[in-house]
């Protein structure tokens, strides 16, 4: 296998951007920065899909599974922003540190 | 178009009839009129899904394909159909959304009109889940399922719902994640995520052209509706969404989005992809540790909704060994404890909004000696934790004995063994929680104190009669099946 | 064509590693924009020319106006996001990490033998998007549609200020 072969980099780059998101996911205490981190695993999902198509011959049929998806990413991000902003106002801050009220 | 056809279209769109007809109201009437605009649709997607199962099974046919609104005759285009198993969760989701609308009647004050709208989206996702026969498809209602439910937790904006619903949105978008992950792996192998076009794909034998990433396809997948599930060890979410959301949602989360979402993305999992040993090994792995886990975790806590919250982490432990015993017997007795997990999980999550609504308080530590003061609400929380430990003559006894039962045909008599002591678990965390709660003294600040009135009563008593009816009747079921041929 | 693909590739990696990196939530949210715009380029020359634009013009578009709307709804100052975040401290192992995890997953894929059949460009697909999202994607139109309306009772939701509604 050549690992320097125009596919199998996708691949590798596509596992590093994963792997990226949720490393920020796991480390960040800023609830801003969390939505980023699923951001940017969201766009290696779309590089893994777009491959998919691409190596199958479907691409057409991989261009509307990430039409969709992109609709999908959106939408969550809305949601995400609003409950951000809504817990800045209760707090004051946008750190995930104060959230401790559920314990057990 | 005859009658089939009118009834299976009814399940997608009759949801949508009514955000319609609930954004076109005026906004005093809407307010006042949206909580039983969903009843009745709630209602009528029960009878309707009774219906259709009997046409389905007079017909002979296995399933019934049909579109909405576009030309299914057409090659290649997408079609939904009901099979019998579809019908049944259909059954079950008009059910629970039935029941948390009676409790929504009693503890939702405000925007109502917003809530009945995000309700629908829920049950049309969740209808749509059921029906769809592509795997995309499948994880477009799974996204919506997952919008709808966030902000419906978020909705009243305190702080503690805020917080568990940024917790449950973490977990479900790593989920998305994954599961979508897995299913370009897939889709770069067989050419298409439709169900037919998988399943004869021939990936479980070979491994399809690339063995590795079909075994990492199937890892993704199964840790994406494994966090959906709710089992562990993806557990962590759980417990603070459920604790903090509104009564009227805990129960539609508890009782049937977890499982549309989760438990019904595996049973797909293991029809497509039959000759895989390891996938049913990790199941059945997956679901002996949640039972015990589950278990073990609810006999520390003092906040009712808590322990209710990991009695669901337990019972989806059932629910997953029973799909993973990979038999026709497994797989009824998984789909009966769905129907029975439902019912008692409604029944419990009642008692709690009607100790809240009269004790102001959910800390089982403050209570205590109940039982004098409201004997419905103490009653029924007996009938329900009886039927959770699977306790004759209670419904619960009939699920749990057909997925031990399934476990032991398929020799794997170790997880059998476990199963049924953990019954005693279960029982033990739920005596502790009757204890405190309705036996024992009575606190001298509740000695006013009544009985819950009105839709949650109804509630209580409707969903007691149905746990002890199921469970007295249920050999009659058996026998209908055997008729079929099923057994 | 295949050195542009590999310059994107490793640009992308690089913004995006970029917007994990940065302690300053808006050139955090300008990278994640140039990923995207590095997506978008990448899937054009792969072919997927629809969905190039949409990556564009969506997610490098109006997903970080929403970022920026919401960081200039809550605005902190910079020194003490600095301080009391201090994600630059925290987000430091994660270059290593990433050419650690890079050289693993080429030794792994090497030795499992992974390896993807290069595309067949005579191939192509005859049909073309708009008839593929019409004619087989029904059921995926119709939850697009109820996204929507999903989305669009979140806004009123999470964001009005008043008590009804």
């Amino acid at each position: 296998m050549n690992p320097f072969a125009l596919e199998n980099m996708m691949l590798i780059t596509g596992f590093l951007l994963i792997i990226a998101g949720c490393y920020c996911l796991i480390r960040t205490y800023h609830m801003i920065k969390i939505t980023i981190g699923i951001e940017v695993a969201m766009k290696a999902v779309t590089l893994f899909i777009t491959l998919a198509g691409y190596v199958n011959g479907k691409i057409d049929l991989a261009q509307t599974f990430v039409i969709t998806s992109i609709v999908m990413e959106v939408v969550v991000t809305v949601v995400a922003a609003g409950i951000t902003i809504n817990l800045y106002k209760k707090y004051g801050s946008m750190d995930i540190r104060n959230l401790r009220k559920l314990k057990g | 178009m005859h009658a089939m056809a009118y009834i299976a279209v009814s399940f997608f769109v009759l949801p949508l009839i009514i955000i319609v007809i609930n954004n076109l109201l005026p906004k005093k009437l809407a307010e006042r009129m949206s909580l039983y605009l969903a009843g009745a649709g709630a209602i009528l997607q029960i009878a309707t899904s009774v219906t259709e199962f009997f046409l389905l099974s007079a017909s002979h046919l296995h399933e019934y394909e049909f579109s909405l609104l576009w030309n299914i005759k057409k090659v290649g285009s997408e079609r939904f159909s009901v099979t019998s198993l579809s019908l049944v969760i259909l059954f079950c989701i008009g059910f629970v959304s039935f029941v948390s609308i009676l409790i929504a009647n009693q503890t939702i004050e405000k925007k109502k009109t917003s809530y009945v709208n995000l309700f629908m989206t829920l049950v049309l996702g969740m209808n749509g889940m059921v029906i769809v026969t592509d795997l995309f498809s499948l994880y477009v209602f799974l996204e919506i399922v997952g919008i709808s439910s966030f902000i419906l937790i978020a909705m009243f904006q305190s702080e503690e719902s805020l917080e568990g619903a940024f917790k449950y949105l973490v977990m479900s978008a790593l989920a998305s994640i994954f599961i979508l992950t897995g299913l370009s792996f897939i889709f770069m192998q067989t050419g298409s995520l439709q169900y037919s076009q998988v399943r004869t794909a021939a990936l479980g034998g070979q491994g399809g052209s690339q063995p590795v990433l079909t075994y990492i396809a199937f890892i993704l997948l199964i840790a994406g509706f494994a966090v959906k599930t709710g089992a562990v060890p993806f557990h962590r979410w759980l417990p603070d969404a459920h604790q903090s959301a509104n009564t009227a949602v805990s129960v539609l989360l508890s009782g049937i989005v977890i499982k549309v979402a989760g438990i019904y993305g595996f049973i797909i999992l293991t029809n497509l992809f039959h000759g895989v040993p390891a996938i049913n090994m990790t199941l059945a792995i997956m679901g002996i540790v949640s039972i015990i886990v589950g278990a073990l975790f609810a006999l520390r806590q003092d906040h009712f909704k808590r322990i209710v919250a990991y009695s669901s982490v337990s019972q989806m432990g059932y629910i997953l060994l029973g799909i993973s015993a990979g038999s026709m017997l497994g797989l009824l007795g998984a789909v009966v404890h769905i129907f029975n997990h439902a019912t008692f999980k409604c029944t419990l999550f009642s008692n709690a909004a009607a100790l809240h609504e009269q004790t102001g308080t959910l800390d089982i530590n403050e209570m205590g000696g109940l039982q004098s003061k409201m004997p419905v609400t103490g009653f029924s929380n007996i009938a329900a934790f009886l039927s959770t430990a699977g306790i004759p003559p209670f419904a619960g006894f009939w699920s749990k004995l057909l997925i031990i039962m399934a476990l032991w045909n398929n020799n794997s008599r170790v997880f059998a063994g476990i199963a049924l002591f953990s019954s005693i678990l279960t029982a033990a965390y739920f005596l502790r929680m009757q204890k405190k709660v309705f036996f024992g003294k009575l606190s001298d600040k509740y000695t006013k104190l009544k009985e819950v009135g009105g839709s949650i009563k109804f509630a209580e008593i409707m969903l007691t009669a149905v746990i002890i009816a199921v469970g007295i009747g249920f050999p009659l079921v058996l026998l209908y099946l055997k008729g079929r041929g099923i057994l | 064509m295949e050195a542009i693909l590999y310059i994107c590739l490793g640009l992308m990696l690089i913004f995006g590693v970029m917007a994990v990196m940065f302690h300053s939530m808006t050139k955090s949210a300008i990278a994640l924009a140039a990923a995207s715009a590095t997506l978008g380029i990448i899937m054009y020359e792969l072919g997927s020319i629809w969905s190039a634009l949409f990556e564009v013009s969506v997610c490098s578009g109006l997903v970080t106006v929403i970022f920026i709307s919401a960081i200039s709804l809550s605005n902190a100052e910079k020194k003490e996001v600095e301080k009391v975040y201090a994600d630059k401290k925290r987000m430091a192992l994660l270059p290593a990490i990433l050419i650690i995890s890079g050289v693993v997953l080429v030794i792994a894929a090497m030795s499992a033998g992974v390896s993807l059949p290069p595309a067949n460009p005579a191939v192509k697909a005859a049909n073309d998007l708009r008839e593929i999202l019409w004619n087989n994607r029904q059921a995926d139109i119709w939850g697009q549609i109820i996204v929507m309306i999903t989305g669009s009772v979140a806004v009123v939701v999470l964001f009005k200020e008043r008590d009804q509604i």
